[in-house]
């Protein structure tokens, strides 16, 4: 039940991935000023006023501290609820991963008031209706979320708000799962691009929860008990570490008079939510994985660890990604591509909340070496290294997000995906803010960070090697 | 307690023409409840064109189809359709196609092509300023390519590399021996082998392609939707401005049907060895003999959603949610909004699980075209696909591709609400009359593609 672990997705839709979080990052570049957190007099009490900003109303559901943003679109009468909460991959340890996307999964088990015996369940309420729903994880948050027309949001808010805190984890329900679960992760692992992102990654992060896949080991999927289910749950999935986010086309007075009846009758969690305090050590020297699998054409990836998603050198970072990498005029197509070494090329950062991950790629053209991919990567990041790039350049890309802006408010549920992965990063404003900040980068910047970021002691290298016999034999 | 179900069913379906009829109003911001009022239809340079005036500001989406898809291919060589489209985006005889990318990129606004079966398909997207530039670039890709030779030997060279790519996806592995087993010879929806095309493709030449794209590129069987932020005036203005004196174009292939194909169709089981794949690729269905628009259509495509669209379907909350058996299984109808085309249940099984699987597969199947629906199903169901219908309305994207789609299949666009009635017309007795008449599981083929059997090796 997974929009999903598609934290390592095949190379092939990594780009797309990172065109995403681009995308996401075009907004109106003029800004709004945070209003002053304020007590509500509009007729909804029980809310604190956070601030406003960019079209988005921030509030705080005062008695157990639920985080709400409400974006209102009323150009269809449609809406998109979606709660995230501040919890991923990067909250597991050894034994446990994969945990918090297997809870994802359990989620939809059903509970005492809504389950599929009573023909009440998330799922028989969503499909009776026609929603379009599902759940995802990431390494920093995971979020339930559903676009329905708007007449049917107080059914959903009332299934979604049970379920923070009265899932049924039976273990029973553990086991059927665990497998379908497994069978997701051996899908993932029919794609040896797949495998090598996961690999690339596991070396990069030595220290930080980030070294293993947000779908987990496979022994851990297998034998993850449910009491440490029910643990993860109960340390989690509490209103004081979710934010809900409605899009659409809402009366703000009604809506936060349903969330405050539905989520208001839970307190805070009665601990602290644990906080994650390991640091990754400096990495000293290259570092290099080979996949070899039955295959056809290979895969280079370089991948430099960067700062998190909310640093000031983010927006020069993804400058420098459309710049390689955004059509057909981008260096890396130029270079790789439309010289026929490879069939794609891009660069994308995979935002965290703690160090993110850069990533170069090429998917090699069949009689295209490993070698020469790599020595052209590394030509285009050199270039830029030493030669900065153009205004004009840097002014396209600048136009392209002013156009993004326009295409992101054509639809409630890509709005809501978008604020949810900022949320896991760290902080929501940076929706608004990110693509603004992006307009103030100059070349200079793309130069600065390209010199600072991509250096070769602190690169991990990956290959994808395809083995000839298909057969599998003598491997 | 019988009496209090009847009740039940009888509100249900009451509530949900009142739900429809609340989103139809809304999103189409009239009391007249019609989406259709919003669509005009015209021939404008000999293309059939639809604008669509939605809500969104600024934005304008434009799709467009016309027939010269790999169906078409001529005997010589069945590389050329896609090849054709290919060289679109790589230059017109006044830009190269980096003049092209910087024009585009400047704006925020892009074209791109895809060629399937039937079509050659475009997408496009750009703000309300750019629709001049946009229109403007798509129409020169479209009547005056470059074709340079060495642009076509790049375009051969990535063509042939994607192929070879392929050869190790199950999912891709699985769908072409699939179609190659239920489509006879000749019909359109009919694969060739990935080996075949990677040979044609290393052989085609670039005549090939003028030849093809002189043939089958023009307006007379062309659609395109123009929706958004848009008026109907200013839309043909710029396409009459654009696409005059085009001219050609040739019909989509519409196959007659094969008629005792069906029947004489016998089951199979195939196996397509891929060594490594810890997941096997499950394709179990037949060809059905019809079309999106033939009469029981619709009431087989509702009793499908009902054993395997989303996560209440039966496959999906037995195979899947009570044995744990899948991460994924569904049953579809597809390929047949031109040509007849084919019913399947697709799902992935992990090797030591997979006999099972297919068990299980068979046994929900079986139940399914053995005993029929239920009334109870049938109207959930109903309120289930206009619902997400409708949601999918609510972008602009959603809003063209559903409109191209209906004229491709013949449609008017007064479809965009008579769709919904179509489908609260169906009763309980054509769902089962149609799963009976036009699938029988006895003659279905299996498809596993994976690493089964003796030559995969391994998992």
């Amino acid at each position: 039940m997974s929009r999903h672990c598609d934290v390592y997705p095949p190379l092939a839709v990594l780009f797309l991935s990172f065109q995403l979080i681009a995308t996401c990052a075009a907004a109106a570049p003029a800004s709004t000023p945070a209003a002053a957190p304020a007590a509500v007099t509009d007729g909804t009490t029980g809310f604190t006023h956070v601030k406003s900003l960019g079209g988005i109303d921030e509030y705080r559901l005062d008695h157990n501290g639920l985080g709400v943003l409400l974006v209102a679109d009323h150009s269809a009468p449609v809406v998109t609820f979606e709660v995230t909460y501040r919890v991923g991959s990067r909250n597991e340890v050894t034994g446990d991963t994969g945990s918090t996307h297997l809870l994802e999964h359990m989620m939809f088990k059903g509970s005492d008031a809504y389950n599929d015996a009573k023909g009440n369940s998330i799922k028989q309420m969503l499909e009776r209706v026609g929603g379009q729903f599902n759940a995802s994880t990431g390494a920093d948050r995971t979020n339930y979320f559903a676009t329905i027309g708007k007449e049917n949001l107080e059914g959903y808010i009332a299934i979604e708000a049970d379920r923070m805190r009265n899932l049924w984890l039976h273990e029973q329900d553990r086991q059927s799962e665990m497998t379908v679960v497994r069978n997701e992760y051996e899908r993932g692992k029919n794609d040896p691009d797949n495998v090598l992102v996961e690999e690339v990654t596991a070396a990069a992060y030595v220290a930080l929860p980030y070294h293993h896949p947000t779908i987990g080991w496979r022994s851990d999927i297998e034998h993850v008990p449910i009491s440490k289910l029910r643990d993860f749950y109960n340390t989690f999935y509490w209103p004081n570490n979710a934010t809900v986010t409605v899009v659409g086309d809402f009366d703000t007075a009604n809506v936060l008079a349903l969330i405050r009846k539905y989520y208001g009758t839970y307190p805070r969690s009665p601990a602290p939510i644990p906080t994650i305090y390991t640091e990754e050590p400096a990495q000293t020297g290259e570092r290099r994985v080979t996949v070899k699998r039955p295959g056809e054409a290979g895969t280079v990836i370089l991948a430099h660890k960067v700062p998190n998603g909310r640093d000031a050198d983010q927006p020069a970072l993804e400058m420098l990604d459309a710049i390689l990498s955004s059509g057909k005029n981008a260096r890396l197509y130029r270079a790789l591509v439309d010289q026929g070494m490879a069939l794609s090329a891009g660069s994308g950062t995979d935002l965290h909340y703690d160090l993110s991950l850069h990533t170069l790629y090429a998917a090699l053209s069949p009689d295209t070496s490993h070698e020469l991919a790599e020595k052209t990567l590394w030509a285009e990041i050199n270039k830029i290294k030493t030669s900065g790039v153009s205004a004009a350049e840097v002014e396209s890309v600048k136009q392209q997000y002013i156009a993004e802006d326009a295409y992101k408010r054509d639809g409630t549920a890509a709005v809501a995906a978008e604020i949810s992965e900022w949320i896991g990063i760290g902080d929501w404003t940076l929706y608004v803010t990110f693509p603004q900040k992006v307009q103030e980068v100059t070349p200079a910047d793309v130069q600065r960070v390209a010199n600072k970021y991509f250096k070769e002691d602190e690169t991990t290298a990956g290959w994808f090697v395809p083995l000839t016999d298909k057969t599998g034999a003598g491997t | 307690m019988r009496g209090a179900i009847a009740t039940g069913r009888e509100a249900t379906g009451r509530m949900t023409r009142v739900v429809i009829a609340a989103l139809l109003a809304l999103l189409c911001g009239t009391a007249s409840a019609s989406m259709a009022e919003h669509a005009q239809r015209a021939s404008t340079a000999g293309i059939d064109v639809i604008t669509y005036h939605s809500n969104v500001k600024d934005v304008v989406v434009i799709v467009a189809a016309l027939p010269a898809g790999d169906a078409m291919a001529e005997p010589g060589n069945i590389a050329v359709p896609t090849l054709s489209g290919m060289m679109l985006d790589r230059g017109t005889k006044a830009l190269d196609m980096f003049a092209i990318a910087d024009k585009l990129d400047s704006v925020g606004a892009s074209i791109s092509f895809e060629v399937g079966t039937q079509s050659l398909q475009v997408h496009a997207k750009c703000l309300k300023k750019d629709m001049h530039l946009v229109l403007g670039l798509l129409a020169s890709e479209l009547r005056t390519p470059a074709l340079l030779p060495a642009e076509f030997n790049k375009a051969k060279q990535q063509f042939v590399g994607g192929l070879q790519a392929s050869a190790q996806n199950g999912g891709a592995r699985a769908r072409e021996a699939f179609e190659r087993s239920i489509y006879p010879e000749g019909h359109p929806n009919r694969p060739h082998t990935l080996a075949e095309f990677v040979a044609a493709a290393k052989a085609a030449s670039l005549d090939e392609v003028k030849s093809f794209q002189a043939k089958y590129y023009g307006p007379a069987h062309m659609s395109m939707v123009v929706a958004g932020d848009v008026s109907d005036a200013e839309v043909r203005a710029e396409i009459a401005g654009a696409f005059s004196g085009w001219s050609g174009g040739q019909d989509y292939i519409r196959s007659a049907k094969p008629g005792a194909s069906q029947a004489s169709t016998a089951a199979r089981e195939i196996n397509v060895p891929l060594a490594d794949k810890p997941s096997v690729t499950v394709i179990l269905g037949q060809a059905t003999g019809l079309r999106y628009r033939d009469p029981d259509a619709l009431a087989l495509r509702i009793g499908t959603a009902i054993l395997g669209r989303g996560f209440t379907g039966r496959l999906m909350s037995t195979v899947r949610d009570k044995e744990g058996l899948t991460y994924g299984i569904n049953a579809t109808m597809g390929d047949d909004s031109i040509a007849d085309g084919a019913w399947d249940i697709s799902a992935s099984f992990a090797p030591s699980l997979l006999q099972k699987g297919v068990g299980s597969t068979r046994r929900e199947l079986d139940k399914w075209w053995s005993g029929g629906v239920t009334a109870q199903e049938l109207s959930a169901r109903k309120q289930g696909i206009i619902g997400d219908y409708l949601v999918g309305l609510s972008t602009t994207g959603g809003l063209a591709d559903t409109i191209l789609a209906n004229v491709q299949r013949g449609y008017d666009v007064s479809w965009l609400d008579e769709y919904s009635q179509a489908v609260n017309a169906v009763t309980l007795a054509q769902v089962n009359a149609a799963i009976k008449a036009h699938l029988d599981p006895a003659k279905m083929v299996l498809v596993e593609a994976g690493s089964v059997g003796p030559a995969a090796g391994a998992p």
